[in-house]
């Protein structure tokens, strides 16, 4: 059961906030005025504008006792009173409702089935393999993917936007911000529309489906006592789970966690250890042909996740999540709700994520101006060089913080005229899943935590990860494995 | 004398409307709430000779409004001022509803408990307690399966009830 972590003097409980506000409730609203009280409590944006309007007199001293109760409890109040009313209602049911025993459905043993820690975890990988793996990533990130550059980009809007650029803008400078390898049209808007567009509207019908079955609600119990273990509960199974396909996203999903610190915490571990569909892609091109190495990276980014939230749920101040959600029953999801759920979700996230995008395809154009890249380029090769990569694998670092495709391609060069190794290989794969996966996410950590702390997660991340492919290689070449 | 106004409340996808229709059964409006794109039914009811409008208002969880059909149902009771709220939960589920009975009844509402989808709920072996019930909220409780048309009686009963004790 969750305790209320307040246990400060009677004098800032939030039944006397109640009835304080209550005595200063004037006008007669017709829910009862401790009804009122609470929705305020609640910050109940609409109640607080009839008050206002209503009790103008009282409403400043309504809302110094609303902000003073706050500073008192780590979980907003709505959550206390939630969690209050429905031990209440518990109670009562507990008295007047008998729930025969010997009727287990079949729908509720299925529950207790996903549910079980024995059983649950192998369907719950099943589902991630097939659900993820295979729909989101082969299908909708491979196949549709290609399909919309090739035959839609390439085909029309490239040439298209190349033309219209040569024709309306005589400065050769200002033709690089719209088209070319790095442009606003050709870089930001094809990613935007040809693969994340794709890939999230994939992700999204999956998240959807498995939303709907109630299914995710279960997932969430059933990986609780892992993440409470590295200051997470279950319910970040959800921005977790979304990392998977795009950890941009996710980070902006975090606010669907109850407190700030469990945000910090979920925010740190999607830019470490959390890959995206992007990173999956091209680590399993990759590894593919060499199951040892695949093993051995799977193994290091999981112990690190685990390793680095266990570490933040002890050092960052707070206290341990509680975990609250309703387990709605199983059942057949109605397509029409997918397909609704799924395109309000794409539409939303388009809108966040755009000028993020943009934004970013502004940076570029100013950096290679300024010709910072090859500046960074430089910086970056003696750290690669210390985790034993070649040289060469700055580019395909720094360039596919920007453009993911481009750093892929990049190390898929070299592992292809035999330039890496089966240990360079491996090292080059965790560093780069470590690495903050883009600019984007970059960005987001920025907007989502603030300045402070989504600079220092970053620049946290990028020394860890260097860090970890270092160790890694000393381990691995002092072993002698050979892969 | 004015028209006493009745308002069923309650989750989505709990037989609100089928509800409302066998109690009104004539002279149906729907309308969109204003600014809004919520559809609000009103009917007119019949009991003991006297005349009550019947508001189906949007589903609602909670009395703390996130939904615009939340809000247009809060706007509903605020503005309106209904004298009795019928609140109809479904019979499976009651530690997900009685959250809202409970927070209808902290604001002082003439609170009507229908326990719907009754026959659902015997079969999964859920056995509740009715007159228990009553006493540990303290309001009515009707049991009934609005789609069969059970229980309609007894809730009318318990309305002009109600209204009886008012007076």
């Amino acid at each position: 059961m969750i305790k209320r972590d307040y246990k400060g003097p009677i004098e800032n409980s939030i039944e006397m906030a109640i009835e304080k506000i209550v005595n200063l409730l004037q006008y007669d609203y017709y829910l009862s005025p401790r009804s009122i009280a609470i929705l305020l409590l609640q910050e109940d944006e609409g109640i607080r504008n009839l008050v206002k309007e209503k009790d103008a007199a009282g409403f400043s001293e309504i809302e110094q006792i609303v902000n003073n109760l706050k500073t008192y409890y780590k979980n907003p109040i709505s959550y206390e009173l939630a969690i209050e009313r429905q031990n209440e209602v518990n109670d009562i049911l507990k008295k007047a409702v008998r729930f025969a025993k010997d009727s287990i459905s079949f729908r509720e043993r299925l529950s207790r089935l996903l549910m079980n820690p024995v059983l649950g975890i192998p369907v719950f990988l099943l589902v991630s393999y097939f659900g993820l793996y295979k729909f989101v990533g082969q299908f909708g990130a491979g196949t549709v993917v290609d399909f919309i550059e090739t035959n839609i980009f390439d085909k029309y809007i490239t040439p298209f936007a190349e033309n219209m650029v040569a024709r309306f803008i005589p400065w050769q400078f200002l033709h690089e911000l719209f088209i070319g390898e790095y442009g606003l049209i050709t870089m930001a808007f094809r990613y935007a529309f040809a693969i994340i567009l794709p890939i999230t509207a994939f992700f999204f019908l999956f998240f959807s489906l498995i939303e709907d079955s109630g299914y995710l609600p279960r997932i969430a119990m059933l990986i609780d006592r892992t993440f409470k273990k590295i200051g997470l509960s279950g319910r970040a199974v959800i921005p977790m789970v979304l990392g998977f396909g795009c950890a941009t996203m996710a980070t902006m999903v975090t606010r669907i966690l109850p407190t700030k610190r469990e945000r910090i915490i979920a925010t740190l571990l999607l830019a470490l250890a959390v890959p995206c569909s992007a990173q999956l892609g091209v680590i399993m091109a990759l590894l593919q042909h060499n199951p040892m190495a695949l093993f051995i990276w799977a193994g290091v980014i999981g112990f690190i996740f685990l390793l680095v939230g266990y570490l933040t749920s002890k050092i960052l101040p707070g206290d341990r999540p509680s975990f609250y959600m309703e387990i709605p029953p199983l059942r057949m999801p109605s397509l029409s709700n997918v397909i609704v759920k799924t395109y309000v979700r794409v539409k939303w996230y388009f809108k966040e994520i755009m000028p993020i995008f943009l934004w970013a395809g502004v940076l570029i154009w100013l950096g290679r101006l300024a010709k910072i890249f090859d500046f960074l380029v430089d910086i970056l090769k003696g750290p690669l060089r210390a985790i034993g990569l070649p040289a060469e694998a700055a580019k395909a670092f720094l360039f596919g913080f920007f453009r993911r495709d481009y750093g892929a391609a990049g190390l898929y060069d070299l592992s292809a005229h035999g330039k890496l190794d089966g240990v360079q290989l491996v090292v080059s794969c965790v560093a780069l899943t470590l690495f903050l996966p883009c600019i984007a996410q970059f960005l987001m950590n920025i907007k989502e935590r603030g300045w402070k702390i989504g600079i220092g997660i970053s620049v946290f991340v990028l020394f860890f990860s260097f860090s970890v492919a270092y160790v890694l290689n000393i381990v691995l070449k002092t072993l002698g494995v050979i892969l | 004398m004015s028209v006493k106004k009745i308002a069923i409340v309650g989750n989505p996808n709990v037989g609100k409307s089928v509800l409302f229709n066998a109690l009104t059964k004539q002279y149906v409006v729907v309308s969109n709430y204003p600014g809004t794109t919520v559809e609000v039914s009103r009917g007119k009811m019949n009991l003991d000779g006297a005349e009550y409008e019947v508001i189906d208002t949007p589903g609602m969880y909670s009395l703390y409004s996130i939904t615009e059909e939340e809000r247009v149902t809060r706007d509903i009771l605020i503005k309106e001022r209904p004298e009795i709220i019928i609140h109809v939960v479904d019979a499976k589920n009651l530690e997900r509803m009685l959250l809202l009975t409970l927070q209808l009844i902290e604001a002082d509402l003439e609170v009507i408990l229908v326990l719907n989808i009754m026959d659902e709920a015997v079969k999964e072996g859920v056995s509740i307690d009715v007159g228990l019930l009553e006493k540990e909220l303290r309001i009515p409780v009707v049991p009934a399966i609005s789609t069969a048309g059970k229980g309609i009686d007894n809730l009318k009963k318990k309305i002009s009830e109600y209204d009886k004790k008012r007076l």
